[in-house]
């Protein structure tokens, strides 16, 4: 198995606050990832480093073999073609209809004909999960689990070798997150995708996970299978998964 | 072996594709690597094959570097439609892949941009449009008067707090820039009016125009329009984006009125600020004609102060500076009203600004030509 992305002591400071000490790890070709952290302990921070929106105060991330932090704005833009990035609320163009925000990494990225295009979004809408009419509404129509399939469709566009998913189910109902969990997990099964996510939603650990990275107090505390990460003794993990593990704990 | 294949970068072999026959069947052999650039070539290589509406396809994969979803979707919508259709020498990968795209055959294209009225549409949109804000604005402002009522009953309800922080910006932090364009209007009006007063060696008449037209005209519309701007614009930003966050459901929801909490305060801090800042504007005015007096026309400090005195009627300052609580007053109700009807998304923030600065700046030259005439009638 080859590695798509590799973090290697990442240190960041605002000020004097240091959020991340020396935080690695690597992530093999093919597998669900889940970040997971308390609030504060710079997961959205991490994920934006890792992608070139911001810069970490030392060490280097490299991802699918390209160096991040040293990367020319040529090389940069190359990789930046090669992975997708769903935002927390979707981020949709809301001047653009759907089927628009879909079409824009096609129009921008490769000198397809209109007529090859349309067909090729009604295809993403169709993979998401979604029917045709949702391409003519406007962002702004759509519910909020519709606009992270639309967001999930428009980062599919150009075929990325690796998703990055911030919170992808958070503000979904529990059906539409566990929709939206299998559409991930039948995706990256299927397009043998890798796939990055900032989470929260134990559920979704639980049920298509490869892997689990837990961050606390600026380190990685646990790395590895969702039962291996389970046994570990830290004591926020413990309590992040005794979260759920006791739903009837007043009941006798 | 499929997964490895995918090679990193760009630089992918160019897909190829070949039909041999095998027994009755056509075999397409598909090399190289399949991505969603090369759709375009894909679809024409397809195309050019003529495979015969019922034939019996086989895809063999035992070339392919690498395929991608949007590559095997050009390739499978392209076949025909009532072929027979397997797969063979496939990776794991390539053929689960194909099963997705498959599932996801009965796609339509979809190509929808958001409509652009005609010419037609436009007018009666933008018809539709004036009779519902007009309806909208009369609606508000029976909402506001009603709510300043309950504030006169008790007033313990008026936010005194926030209505000082809002007349800080409105009109504090307004000073310099209302003394900055008024002193360099007055400037400009008694520099012109001096040149023409020279000629006939009449120019401490320089005076009396200056006087008149900043204390009058110039001042009360020049300080309602950078005040339209200013703090127009900041209303309805401010409210606007309360309203995408929710913030202002939640003040409703807390009991209170966001009419109260929101409108009146600004409301208030307009309508009190406006004069104030009118008669700084008619100060700095008036000074940038004493300096233009003094350089320029020879006319002293002091007998400019003079003459003003003499010449200057108070009424003409009273009618200026009385003006300005009724621009404020449509000022405030745009801008919160504005503010108020924000729809939940970011670009109509930015649109309904933008019209309130129109909207108020155009309400505040149409006052203003309603009072010149209705003045003139009444001969004051």
């Amino acid at each position: 198995m080859d590695t798509v992305l590799e973090v290697v002591d990442i240190v960041t400071r605002f000020g004097s606050d240091t959020v991340h000490d020396g935080v690695s790890f690597s992530i093999p070709r093919g597998e669900v990832v889940a970040l997971i952290g308390g609030s504060g302990t710079g997961k959205s921070v991490l994920l934006k480093e890792m992608i070139g929106l911001m810069r970490p105060t030392s060490g280097r991330v490299r991802l699918l073999g390209t160096d991040v932090q040293g990367a020319s704005e040529d090389e940069m833009n190359a990789l930046r073609r090669r992975f997708g990035m769903l935002f927390q609320d979707g981020a949709l163009f809301s001047s653009l209809s759907v089927a628009d925000n879909i079409a824009v990494p096609l129009r921008e990225h490769t000198s397809l004909p209109e007529s090859l295009i349309a067909p090729l979004v009604g295809f993403k809408l169709s993979l998401v999960g979604l029917a045709p009419d949702v391409g003519k509404k406007a962002p702004s129509q759509l519910s909020g689990g519709m606009r992270k399939r639309v967001a999930l469709a428009r980062a599919l566009a150009l075929e990325p070798e690796i998703l990055f998913l911030d919170e992808p189910t958070s503000g979904l109902d529990p059906i539409g997150a566990r929709a939206f969990d299998t559409l991930v997990r039948t995706l990256s099964d299927s397009l043998g995708l890798t796939v990055f996510m900032v989470t929260h939603d134990l559920d979704t650990i639980l049920s298509i996970i490869d892997r689990v990275i837990a961050l606390s107090t600026g380190k990685v505390v646990a790395n590895g299978s969702v039962a291996d990460v389970r046994r570990t003794e830290h004591p926020w993990i413990q309590e992040y998964f005794s979260a759920r593990a006791a739903p009837s704990g007043k009941s006798t | 072996m499929p997964a490895s294949a995918r090679q990193p970068g760009g630089q992918a072999t160019a897909p190829t594709l070949e039909l041999v026959d095998e027994n009755g069947a056509a075999v397409l052999y598909l090399g190289g690597g399949w991505r969603v650039a090369d759709s375009e070539r894909i679809a024409d290589d397809v195309a050019r094959l003529a495979l015969a509406p019922d034939a019996t396809i086989v895809l063999d994969g035992s070339r392919l570097a690498q395929m991608d979803t949007s590559a095997a979707f050009t390739l499978m919508s392209r076949l025909p439609a009532n072929a027979r259709f397997s797969v063979r020498a496939m990776g794991a990968d390539e053929t689960r892949l194909i099963e997705l795209v498959r599932s996801s055959m009965r796609a339509e294209p979809v190509r929808a941009q958001l409509k652009r009225p005609g010419l037609v549409q436009k007018i009666g949109e933008a018809l539709v449009d004036t009779a519902a804000k007009l309806g909208g604005h009369t609606a508000f402002i029976g909402e506001v008067a009603v709510q300043l009522l309950a504030i006169l009953r008790r007033p313990s309800l008026f936010r005194f707090k926030e209505t000082v922080a809002q007349f800080q910006s409105v009109t504090v932090e307004a000073v310099p820039i209302v003394i900055l364009v008024t002193f360099l209007i007055g400037v400009v009006f008694a520099y012109l009016l001096g040149v023409q007063a020279q000629r006939y060696g009449a120019t401490i008449f320089v005076v009396d125009g200056v006087g008149l037209a900043i204390c009058r005209e110039l001042s009360p519309i020049l300080v309602a329009v950078i005040v339209a701007g200013r703090s127009g614009a900041a209303f309805t930003a401010q409210i606007g984006s309360m309203k995408v966050q929710e913030e202002t459901d939640a003040i409703s929801t807390l009991g209170l009125s966001p009419i109260q909490v929101l409108v009146i305060p600004r409301l208030v801090a307009i309508v009190v600020g406006l004069p104030l800042l009118v008669f700084v504007g008619d100060l700095a005015g008036v000074g940038g004609g004493v300096l233009i007096g003094a350089l320029q026309l020879g006319i002293s400090p002091q007998s400019f102060v003079a003459r003003l005195h003499a010449v200057l009627p108070l009424s003409a300052l009273v009618i200026g500076i009385a003006k300005a609580p009724a621009f404020a007053a449509f000022i405030a109700m745009i801008a919160c009203r504005m503010g108020m009807s924000v729809a939940r998304d970011a670009r109509s923030v930015g649109e309904h600004t933008t019209s309130t600065v129109v909207q108020s700046i155009v309400w505040v030259i149409v006052l203003d030509a309603i009072f010149a005439v209705t003045l003139q009638k009444l001969d004051i």
